[in-house]
């Protein structure tokens, strides 16, 4: 110990304590890991088995340092990542301890002695801690001459994660991960000794080791990306990634994911302007490190090889779809959208995966250059209520003044209502598990049946049929008084997904719950888009900035500062997007124009192919084929998340700006491909950049502020519903992993989504005659459904299909969650509709 | 100390049926049991503290103090752990006391329950000694239907239930916190400590965790008192223990001796070493602590005795080996078996082994060299103190120890290798291709 | 200035005149480097004629040019291109950077790149002077095989880098006594 040259007394505050680390005086907060503190000190203890977001393990022994407490050295060096800091306690790194430092070499030596020379083959290496550590504490040569260990390599786990056994140096990091934070513990060590190896029940299989069990699961996880981003060598490889680039080859921008409302921070790898990887970005307060892996691995779409890099303009002649200018394509839309704004109207059909300065653009392209407000975000099942609610008290709200992942950390209770975390918001559900595992959270779904993410966060789940989720939120306080106690304390919250718009009286049910209880509500919708979009004003009853159609002053300023004349601004309720494909249907628009909307996805996607044919244009701004581009008399394309920048509001109203990753693609983005439209229409929108756009909207949002009204929500209409002979309730929802259009292209990450099963209970299935693993089918007059049965502990005269994998159930049904839908024990698999 | 040794422990294991419930009650069985139902745990914690009693599976640690740690309160469920699972190379006291005398056990087991209000203990046995298991589930059902287990034990308003429970075969599972996960149906690695058992061990509640013939000693004690107890041993480490001698002796066996007997005294009473072959070296408590030789015959065998000799007493399991016996040679059996028994939990104990038992084979097998025996060493302090449990530690005891008392033997070996093969193998290329790793 | 002064300057001339010629008529007259002359580089091939190339893109790395591009690959059973997992699926070397250090080769962790004497690294076309795998690949020997074929001379890749230096050996040895 120094002495310092003047006395000088720091004061440690509450709940911290002294200590010193390598003769330098620290306060560190109580609890804290030496390895922590002394990181923040600036000396970094090497480590493997250590990770600041799983419970410390003390398995690799590579953080050994010296350690004295109350004046007593313990008698053995201590793991630094186990042992907390304590007051007075003075602590020896590899800086200043030679004891320390002759261990951490030992173990390092003692890691390599079994590591194979796979460096230059290895996927890690030029990144990988193992590699950078040897360089930097091991010894140049090697004593170990005898025979290393070796295993058959690699080892698929899954069809994305890759394991080589030799390599890994069983820090436990994967299955730690796997176990605490995803709950999906199907990576296990197995054997023991300098056997001990990761595996999954399928591996132990092949590799028929002691350990066998067939009665295990194959690693199904939507985290498993995380596992080889957390493994510390190169023992887990992505077999995505498997060889393609080394660490030096990429150029790594940071990223934001445009797959859910979660607003994970992400950093891209690319090269040559071809993406190599995604992986997660770090941001404690959105997605701490972690990603699923939907972001992580569905990128490829956008470097499809039918992707669209041309305008298309239908042939007058032959009909067909052929490549135009950008000049001509624009001026047969311009023309086009002007005859039809004289004519019966041009409804806007935005799609949710906008950025918010793209979803502006649109909204001010509907207003100003088409004059309507036949604008809707909203490209699935969608109500009216719906809108009050989001009007009432989701607009403009952002972590500050509403929910946020903290809160959900926080909570005491949280309340799922027709919203299913893990397979809607992944980085949602992680925040549930974590605040139920480490802080015990009381978790509570509604649904129907006790989901792996009901389990995963320890959940309790209260069943009803699918549509008579309002009734039981009604009924909370007098049938369940338990969760209404819970909801009652301080920071208790409900989730709301988008499936809510299905069911009639839902969302004024939340709200009234809400009002009754004092819970906050969050909504959590599944696509990046919507929140933005609903904030940005590309919907029928709100132009950006919060102002609704119908005040007149408010409209009155936003034309005044949108440089129009008074009155310029349509004043009419538009129509949503349902209204607006039924008008088109009815001729009573002559044109539309689509962003990236799927119709399998909107309630009635038979109704809306009509819908498309019979309007006199269709303006479809796409990135690929698509059945809209099929029916489109022009297609612009449109820059992929990659290949522009702009920001996400993510479901918290978390503004998730991002950079341009791809340049010099020519990728036009949205907000500036509809300003040259509107140009082209004689028409300014100031929307030429994403930055132009953004900097528009933050004027216009001054205007009202953009907060939401917090007005009471109306029930919407319900018709009497009622099941006819042979029918059952059917519920469904969407599955993180199917087959959306953003997840082509990607047959590795394919291979984790869960099988596609029809759920039903035993009871229903004995009425029907159905047999576990039989097909079997539920239909509508439009048509069938088959899948295998699985037999669930579920609410009777209910079934349970994936809303997208195989097919899409609103295309084969017409029917969605909630509907009454025929069920029959299907002969054969083949007849699927 | 020459006084002719009264056994304690073992006063039983001769008798006819000394199994049975029946003999047991004929020798004072279950008499200590009544004696100690009257009184309150408390009283009987400072007893065994007064007693001095300290664990007899090898840390030594006083058993009083431990269980003082439990908790005073009943919020939790407490758990009494008992572990048999008796791996020690060279060990074999508990095996035959639940053969010989399993009642003791039981009677231990209630009467340390009552002590740390623990109405549910768990004895985790060593999975290959199946007759035990079989011995050992009918005395505790023995035991219920005399209505020495069960609720309300003797009126006394105390409900004890025992769980003989089988291990799968693990040395790692004898350390305490290993065992505790493998009782709870997991992989057997041990856990972080803190918390430690008393504060949250099986199943995240209340646990000790004692050795069987810690737990045997008890009922002694609270029938004989601490005085009688103390009188026995040294004044650090009281009491009796029973020593298992194997190796060249005549007789090899289990011999009960106060603590602090000599190595000298227990060969007499083991008739001599087997056949007047001089001895080499021997163990004092298992393979895992450091080797002692010939010079070592007078320590006293207590754990204060053990530890000033370089060693410790670890479970007195006493191998002898005369001078027939390579050192080299059964250093390096021993770490195959640590080997094959590391659970692969923390790298230095894992591939420290893995090492260890290469170097030590190509030495016996005349491929060592001169160099090796200062890796070996060197290895060896480079697990010592730096895995994550004691086993790390007790693996290289032996080859500390061995080449502290034994050196010129090892480099025989090396030299013989030198003078019949001067050519080396390919060892150069490999160390040269792992310096390039980059 | 004397009167032979203005021829002087000649005497240079003249007395080369008689001289033998050093001038190199290249490239009508072709000259053989020294045997260790490196120039060009080549991609080797194991005893059996699978690549030596792992796709390490070490080279690449090692490379102060930047003029090396190599895109690893996966081997499967069926499409085998080199012992092991991995091989070079692509590799480019851009003739109009390089710089003939030989850092790359220095990188080489399974001596697959090397120099050869080959210097005539000069077009009218640039992306003439990228070099494919294709142009850098060395000539099948005679017992080479062209891949992708699987291995013939082990197991595994061990048994590759283990024996391999030593068929090699063998072969040129049958080679040079051929020869003579």
């Amino acid at each position: 110990m120094t002495i310092a040259p003047e006395e000088q007394q720091t004061q440690v505050p509450e709940g911290h304590v002294k200590l010193t680390i390598d003769g330098q005086e620290v306060i560190a907060p109580e609890g804290e890991l030496v390895i922590r503190t002394a990181e923040r000190i600036g000396t970094v203890i090497p480590r493997f088995c250590d990770h600041p977001l799983l419970d410390p393990a003390g398995a690799c022994r590579q953080c050994l340092v010296e350690v004295e407490v109350n004046g007593r050295a313990m008698p053995k060096p201590q793991a630094s990542c186990t042992i907390a800091v304590a007051d007075g306690m003075v602590v020896q790194t590899q800086k200043s301890s030679e004891v320390a430092n002759k261990a951490q070499e030992g173990v390092m030596e003692l890691l390599l002695i079994n590591h194979p020379l796979d460096c230059p083959i290895c996927d890690k290496g030029g990144e990988c801690p193992l590699q950078n550590q040897a360089m930097a504490h091991g010894r140049a040569t090697s004593r170990f001459v005898d025979t290393k260990r070796t295993f058959p390599k690699p080892l698929s786990i899954s069809s994305q994660v890759l394991l080589d056994r030799e390599r890994c140096v069983q820090c436990q990091r994967c299955t730690r991960f796997s176990e605490q934070i995803a709950g999906d513990p199907f990576i296990e060590m197995l054997e023991r000794g300098p056997s001990q190896q990761v595996g999954t029940a399928e591996t132990s299989d092949i590799v028929d080791s002691a350990s066998h069990t067939s009665a295990g699961e194959p690693f199904q996880s939507y985290f498993s990306g995380n596992t080889i981003q957390i493994c510390p060598v190169g023992a887990l490889t992505s077999a995505e990634y498997r060889f393609r680039s080394r660490p030096f080859d990429l150029v790594s921008a940071p990223s934001v994911c445009e797959h859910c409302a979660a607003g994970c921070a992400q950093r891209t790898d690319f090269r040559r302007g071809k993406v190599m990887r995604r992986l997660a970005g770090e941001d404690p307060e959105v997605n701490e490190e972690w990603d699923c892996d939907k972001g992580r691995f569905a990128f490829r779409y956008a470097a499809a090889r039918d992707r669209i890099r041309k305008p298309l303009v239908r042939d007058s002649g032959d009909g067909v779809l052929r490549e135009a200018s950008w000049t001509e394509a624009l001026r047969v839309t311009s023309e086009a959208l002007l005859g039809a704004r004289a004519g019966a109207g041009v409804g806007v059909l935005s799609g949710g995966r906008l950025t918010v300065e793209d979803a502006y653009a649109y909204a001010k392209f509907a207003r100003v250059a088409l004059g309507t407000n036949d604008i809707d975000f909203r490209a699935r099942a969608h109500s009216d209520e719906e809108l009050e609610f989001l009007t009432g008290r989701v607009l403009g709200t952002s972590p500050g003044s509403a929910v946020s992942y903290a809160d959900i950390e926080k909570a005491p209770a949280v309340l799922c209502v027709a919203f299913e975390p893990e397979e809607e918001s992944p980085i949602v559900f992680l925040r549930l598990r974590k605040s139920a595992r480490d802080r015990g959270t009381r978790v509570f779904h509604i649904g129907q049946w006790a989901t792996p993410a009901v389990r995963k966060t320890f959940g309790e789940l209260l069943t009803c049929a699918p549509g008579a989720e309002a009734a039981v939120l009604d009924g909370i306080a007098e049938h369940a008084s338990d969760l209404d106690e819970a909801l009652r304390t301080d920071g208790a919250l409900v989730l709301v997904g988008e499936r809510a718009a299905e069911v009639p009286g839902l969302f004024a049910a939340v709200d009234s719950l809400v009002r009754r209880t004092g819970a906050r509500a969050a909504w959590v919708p599944r696509r990046a888009g919507e929140r933005g979009s609903l904030d940005a004003g590309a919907a029928p009853t709100l132009l950006p900035g919060g102002i609704r159609y119908d005040d007149e002053r408010a409209r009155n300023e936003l034309e005044s500062l949108w440089g129009l004349e008074g009155g310029a601004l349509p004043a009419r309720r538009g129509r949503d997007t349902a209204g607006m494909l039924a008008a088109a249907a009815r001729g009573e628009l002559d044109a539309l124009v689509v962003g990236g909307v799927d119709p399998d996805d909107l309630p009635d996607p038979e109704g809306a192919l009509r819908a498309l044919r019979a309007a006199g244009f269709v303006l479809s701004i796409e990135m690929r084929p698509s059945p809209v581009t099929e029916l489109a008399d022009v297609v612009l394309p449109i820059a992929p998340a990659d290949e522009k920048s702009g920001s996400y509001l993510n479901w918290e109203g978390r503004s998730r700006g991002f950079e341009v990753t791809l340049a010099g693609t020519g990728a036009l983005p949205d907000c500036r491909l509809l300003d040259t439209l509107a140009v082209e229409m004689d028409v300014d929108l100031f929307t030429q950049t994403p930055a132009a756009a953004a900097a528009d909207l933050a004027k216009v949002c001054e205007l009202r502020g953009s907060t939401a009204t917090g007005q009471p929500v109306e029930a919407g209409s319900s018709a009497r519903r009622e099941l006819g002979t042979g029918q059952v309730w059917l519920a469904t929802w969407r599955e993180l992993i199917d087959n959306a259009s953003l997840q082509v292209d990607e047959p590795y990450l394919a291979g984790t989504a869960r099988r596609a099963v029809l759920r039903l209970s035993p009871a229903t299935a004995q009425r029907f005659g159905i047999e576990r693993g039989k097909p079997a089918s539920v239909h509508t007059e439009l048509g069938t459904l088959t899948l295998p049965a699985e037999l669930t502990d579920m609410p009777d005269d209910v079934v349970w299909v994936p809303a997208r994998s195989p097919v899409s159930v609103r295309s084969a049904l017409g029917a969605g969650h909630g509907a009454a839908v025929g069920l029959a024990a299907a002969s054969t698999e083949g007849d699927r509709g | 100390m020459s006084d002719p040794i009264t056994p304690v422990l073992t006063k039983r294991w001769l008798s006819p049926n000394s199994w049975r419930l029946s003999t047991y009650e004929q020798l004072e069985g279950y008499t200590a049991v009544r004696k100690a139902l009257r009184g309150t745990p408390e009283q009987l914690v400072s007893l065994i503290k007064e007693a001095g009693l300290r664990g007899r599976g090898g840390a030594g640690f006083p058993a009083g103090v431990k269980w003082g740690f439990m908790p005073k309160d009943e919020e939790k469920p407490h758990y009494l752990v008992i572990n048999a699972d008796e791996g020690e190379p060279g060990t074999c006291k508990d095996i035959p006391l639940m053969m010989a005398d399993p009642h003791s056990l039981i009677e231990g087991c209630i009467i340390s329950a009552y002590a740390m209000r623990a109405h549910r203990c768990f004895i985790y046995v060593r999975g290959e000694v199946l007759h035990c298991m079989r011995r050992l589930s009918a005395a505790v059902s023995e035991a219920y239907e005399a209505g020495y287990l069960g609720s309300d034990i003797l009126g006394s308003g105390f409900d004890l239930d025992i769980t003989v429970h089988a291990g799968a075969g693990a040395y790692i599972c004898g350390e305490e916190t290993a065992l505790l996960d493998s009782l709870e149906g997991r992989r057997g690695e041990p856990r972080l400590k803190p918390p430690f058992p008393a504060a949250s061990g099986l199943y995240a509640q209340p646990t000790t965790v004692n050795n069987v013939e810690t737990i045997a000693t008890v009922p002694f004690i609270v029938n004989g008192g601490v005085d009688w107890f103390r009188a026995m041993g040294t004044e650090k480490s009281p009491g009796p223990k029973i020593y298992s001698i194997s190796g060249h002796v005549e007789h090899p066996g289990q011999y009960e001796a106060p603590l602090g007997t000599t190595l000298r005294e227990l060969l007499d009473l083991a008739g001599g070493m087997k056949d007047g072959i001089p001895l080499k070296f021997w163990t004092p408590g298992g393979s895992s602590t450091p080797l002692f030789t010939a010079e070592h015959l007078d320590v006293p065998l207590d754990f204060e005795g053990a530890a000033e000799a370089g060693s410790m007493l670890g479970t007195t399991a006493l191998m002898i080996f005369n001078e027939t016996v390579s050192v080299p040679w059964a250093v390096m059996k021993w770490t195959q078996f640590y080997r094959h028994e590391s659970c692969g939990k923390c790298t230095p104990c894992r591939e420290g082994t893995y090492w260890l038992a290469q170097i030590l084979e190509r030495m016996v097998d005349g491929r060592g060299t001169e160099e090796d025996i200062e890796t070996l060493l060197d290895v060896c302090d480079n697990v010592l103190g730096r895995s994550f449990c004691a086993l790390g530690d007790g693996a290289v005891s032996p080859i500390t120890s061995g080449i502290q008392y034994f050196r010129s033997e090892f480099l025989e070996l090396c030299r013989q290798n030198a003078t019949s093969s001067a050519a080396s193998s390919g060892g150069d290329a490999q160390s040269a291709l792992v310096g390039a790793q980059s | 200035m004397g009167m032979f002064d203005p021829i002087k300057g000649f005497g240079v001339t003249f007395s080369t005149m008689f001289k033998k010629v050093v001038t190199e008529q290249y490239p009508e007259e072709f000259h053989p480097t020294a045997p260790r002359y490196r120039a060009r580089h080549q991609l080797n091939r194991h005893p059996d004629g699978l690549e030596k190339c792992v796709g390490c893109e070490l080279c690449a790395w090692a490379c102060p040019a930047d003029a090396i591009f190599v895109e690893g690959g996966d081997n499967t059973e069926e499409e085998r291109y080199s012992p092991g997992e991995r091989y070079g699926k692509d590799y480019q070397i851009n003739y109009l950077r390089c710089i003939g250090c030989g850092l790359c080769v220095e990188a080489c962790p399974t001596r697959s790149l090397t120099m050869i004497n080959f210097y005539e690294l000069a077009d009218d076309d640039r992306r003439k002077l990228i070099y494919t795998k294709e142009d850098l690949m060395a000539p099948l020997l005679p017992g080479m095989e062209e891949p992708p074929h699987p291995m013939r001379l082990g197991d595994d890749e061990q048994d590759y880098y283990t024996y391999g230096p030593e068929l090699e050996r063998d072969r040129s040895g049958k080679d040079e006594e051929a020869l003579q």
